[in-house]
């Protein structure tokens, strides 16, 4: 089962990079704790994934890139190519020399359009090298004007082409001080053109991410590279592979789905447990994922440091229920509330707390002693919307093999209500330019109507009711 | 009913009923003692559980599996019965039976008999257990819609459910379906791949390449031990199935017997719907009178069309936009539906699983099906159904709005993705 990247704009291209470096590095990393036959089989999994037959020796990103100007893409190419560990296939990009200016309505109503063509044969080659194709990776951004528009583009013509394959699309908001004036246009446009013809939106923010950049990577100079690696380790943290079901040693084959494993030509793999996008995002309403990981920290102190699976799910409870992006700085004040109350009350209360209601939970441990950590806390009803039992809403992965240098490390992907607040934000910043009628003439220029504005608009405010009211 | 009268010498009566018997019980799945079918002709209770069993693995919609555990005895005279019920089985002695499983071995032979002289019973048997050596796959799913499946698992609510718990649901059940047909495609690029890679390796030319199973037996000949003793037991119910085919005769005189000793039941006339294969001729003359009907209804028709339409007449202009659009609703379904025979009608619907060959485009001769025909017959059919499925989806729509409608100040807001 593979998985096709699609890199849009210079922001996607430059995550793409490090998730496909960050995914490769670890698969090679020497691991002292695991066995070689098992290394093997991880290394294996990683690879039918992320990279294609080696050319020479060197595996081949099963990779897109795609941007309308042409020095992020030339950059990315040969960062790879530098690297000597992997590359891009050689015809795997496409580029342009005029970028989009930051207009959404450019992106999907100008350069969508006019090289639809291209970018689909693009995409089509790079299917038909997979033996099975489990769905797309899509990386963009969610406020500029290629990334965003023409990725919104994109995908609905994902959607259209390859409709039974999974479309996860990850999605990088905007910094809340904004680089882009219409930002807040760009987003709500993407969004719920997204909201319509993907499956899954993982969000990152980059406001979180700095501070991870800053608090825990004790970064002095952060620069976009050092904020796209936590956001690759991140990534790699989840889609690297796991057993395939509880108490197996297999390695699931597809991040992304169940795994019914009944082909006769392969060994049969387990049913899975539990899968990442059935789990997590089966309802229409809600798609808003996002991964919290524990722990995060410079080389430096991650020599010194010990960890036990007790402590590390203590935290990362707590970060997911009182919503917090990392481990410093938690409110250990918030509290799940107490069963019994009756629903309005429930709802109040977790307003003054700021106590974050999830949807669903995924959960994935990788390192020693795995199978001994205690999942109690993540089990909770109380943590859940009244409408899921915990047993269909939490889900867990394992593996003994370590990520990358860290020996116990655990990611949790959850659609919760943690966008809720900047979602909120940035569709009331929106709306008030719209109602001025600040900038809306460069849109409908390029054949973004009022009336796309206005069903976008609708569409995103009924997903924050969705989501306030769980 | 294939039953046929013959004179059977005497002198090989008295073995041959046995034989034929057991021949009978070797072609079936499980099959009983020859003994069993002699206690039942008296009826007696303990011949019944072996042949409830019997009859369970006959009518069982999935074919019998050596490992697979037997439900219960009620579980199993349960499905015997319903299955038996929906075939139109017409004595109702056998529904009254108690459901341990006790009881009723006359009963239940006379079923299994009708069921025999009923139609091709062991032919199906014996194609459910057959050994595939080929890459098979079934071009109509006809026999999975009508055999009956496993029961719907009911879940019931306590309390109301909230329908956001549905809507998940229904979305789980989405992207199953998603992944069933990602793992079909896979199943069928590797098979096209050994179907490539094997080009030429196998003996019969007209076949040109291995099937999967082929290519397993080259790398594991335990596999093909394994296969070996699967094919002989094949073979020995064939041949059973053919020894009995010889004597069946004699099997359904001594039917005739146990019908005798049977008490009478008030006989209600059955009528199984059969065509039989009659003259042209026959046809012709009921389509004439089909004809003949036709104009008479359409001259009683008029005279009453015309005077309903002249007492509505003062009925108002909403009355007629009504009546046209009904009108309007009839005439596409109509078309569809004749569109639909049309189609149908040309093409002899293909059935069953078949061997998938590989071949060169135009070398493909003899009896087999060409692949592209076969996924353009399904695609007309996908698309029949898909409008289908638009027209009742449009219904639900217009409900929902009419509902809506009915609730002023609310903005309706489908969900994404809708």
């Amino acid at each position: 089962m593979s998985i096709v990247t699609v890199q849009l704009g210079q922001c996607g291209n430059q995550i793409g990079f490090e998730v496909f470096d960050a995914l490769f590095i670890d698969s090679h990393c020497p691991q002292r704790l695991s066995s070689k036959r098992e290394n093997e089989a991880y290394q294996a999994s990683c690879k039918e994934r992320f990279f294609s037959e080696e050319e020479n020796g060197v595996p081949i990103a099963r990779a897109v890139l795609v941007d309308m100007e042409p020095k992020v893409i030339n950059q990315t190419l040969s960062k790879a190519a530098q690297s000597g560990r992997w590359k891009y296939g050689q015809h795997s990009s496409f580029c342009q020399k005029q970028g989009s200016g930051n207009n959404w309505a450019y992106g999907y109503s100008v350069h969508g359009p006019r090289h639809e063509e291209s970018i689909r044969n693009l995409i089509q080659k790079e299917v038909e090298k997979c033996d099975s194709l489990s769905g797309f990776f899509i990386i963009m951004s969610m406020a500029g004007g290629t990334g965003s528009g023409l990725g919104a583009f994109v995908t609905q013509n994902l959607q259209d082409q390859y409709s039974n394959s999974l479309k996860m699309n990850q999605i990088i908001w905007p910094y809340g001080t904004g680089e882009v004036i219409v930002q807040n246009y760009n987003s709500v446009l993407t969004l719920s053109h997204l909201y319509r013809s993907s499956d899954a939106l993982l969000v990152h923010e980059n406001d979180a991410v700095h501070k991870i950049c800053a608090k825990l990577m004790n970064i002095k100079q952060i620069s976009f590279s050092d904020i796209n690696q936590v956001l690759a380790h991140q990534l790699g943290s989840v889609f690297q592979p796991t057993y395939s079901a509880e108490g197996s040693f297999h390695y699931r084959r597809n991040p992304l789905v169940l795994e019914a494993g009944k082909s006769k030509i392969r060994t049969p793999v387990d049913s899975a447990s539990g899968d990442l996008m059935e789990n997590l995002v089966p309802h229409p309403e809600f798609k808003m994922l996002g991964v919290r990981n524990i722990p995060q920290m410079s080389e430096n102190s991650l020599a010194y440091s010990t960890f036990t699976w007790a402590g590390l799910l203590k935290h990362l409870r707590q970060m997911l229920i009182s919503n917090a992006k990392m481990e410093e700085g938690i409110d250990w004040q918030i509290r799940p509330p107490l069963p019994g109350l009756p629903n309005l009350s429930k709802m109040s209360l977790n307003k003054e707390l700021h106590f974050n209601t999830s949807i669903a939970n995924l959960l994935i441990l990788r390192g020693k002693d795995v199978h001994s950590a205690d999942l109690e806390g993540f089990k909770d009803p109380a943590l859940y919307t009244s409408w899921l039992e915990p047993v269909n809403a939490f889900n867990v992965w394992r593996t003994q093999r370590a990520f990358s240098k860290y020996e116990k490390s655990a990611a949790l992907v959850s659609n919760s209500q943690f966008l809720v607040k900047p979602l909120d934000m940035i569709v009331g910043k929106a709306w008030n330019m719209f109602a001025s009628k600040a900038y809306v003439h460069q849109y409908t220029k390029f054949g973004i109507e009022e009336e796309d504005f206005l069903d976008s608009f609708a569409l995103l405010e009924q997903v924050v009711a969705s989501y306030c009211t769980l | 009913m294939g039953r046929r009268r013959r004179r059977v010498d005497p002198a090989d009566a008295a073995g041959a009923l046995p034989a034929a018997i057991t021949a009978l019980s070797r072609a079936l799945p499980g099959g009983p003692s020859p003994e069993t079918f002699r206690r039942a002709k008296f009826d007696r209770p303990e011949a019944a559980p072996a042949l409830w069993r019997l009859l369970f693995h006959v009518l069982s919609p999935r074919p019998a599996d050596d490992a697979a555990a037997l439900p219960t005895p009620e579980a199993q005279a349960r499905l015997v019965k319903s299955v038996l019920r929906s075939q139109g089985y017409p004595r109702r002695a056998l529904v009254q039976l108690p459901e341990d499983g006790s009881q009723g071995s006359r009963e239940l032979l006379l079923a299994l008999s009708w069921l025999l002289a009923r139609g091709p019973l062991l032919e199906r048997l014996l194609a459910q257990i057959r050994v595939r050596l080929g890459d098979e796959m079934p071009v109509c799913e006809c026999e999975v819609l009508a055999s009956p499946g496993p029961p719907a698992p009911r879940v019931e609510a306590d309390g109301c459910v909230d329908i956001r718990h549905l809507q998940w649901l229904m979305g789980k059940l989405r992207f199953r379906w998603r992944n069933l047909i990602t793992s079909q495609q896979e199943h069928c690029a590797l098979l096209g791949k050994v179907h490539s890679y094997t080009r030429g390796c196998h003996s019969d030319r007209s076949l040109g390449h291995l099937s999967v199973t082929e290519a397993e037996l080259l790398r594991d000949p335990e596999g093909g031990r394994q296969l070996l003793r699967r094919l002989e037991s094949e073979n020995a119910r064939l041949e059973a199935a053919l020894e009995w085919r010889r004597r069946e005769l004699v099997f359904w005189q001594w039917m005739d017997t146990v019908l005798d000793a049977c008490p009478p039941e008030a006989s209600q006339p059955t009528f199984l719907p059969r065509i039989l294969e009659r003259g042209a001729g026959e046809l012709e003359l009921v389509a004439r009178e089909l004809q003949a009907l036709q104009e008479e209804l359409q001259a009683v028709v008029e005279p009453r069309r015309a005077a309903w339409e002249a007492r509505v007449g003062g009925w108002g202009p909403g009355w007629k936009a009504t009546q046209r659009a009904s009108e309007e609703a009839v005439r596409q379904e109509l078309t569809a539906l004749q569109r639909a025979w049309e189609r149908g009608g040309g093409l002899a619907q293909p059935h069953g699983p078949h061997r998938l060959v590989r071949s060169e485009a135009g070398t493909l001769g003899g009896p087999g099906l060409c692949a592209t025909e076969v996924i353009k017959a399904l695609r007309s059919r996908e698309a029949c159904l898909e409008a289908a499925l638009r027209q009742l989806q449009g219904q639900c729509r217009q409900e929902l709005a009419r509902l809506v409608g009915a609730l002023p100040g609310f903005i309706w807001i489908l969900p994404p993705g809708c």
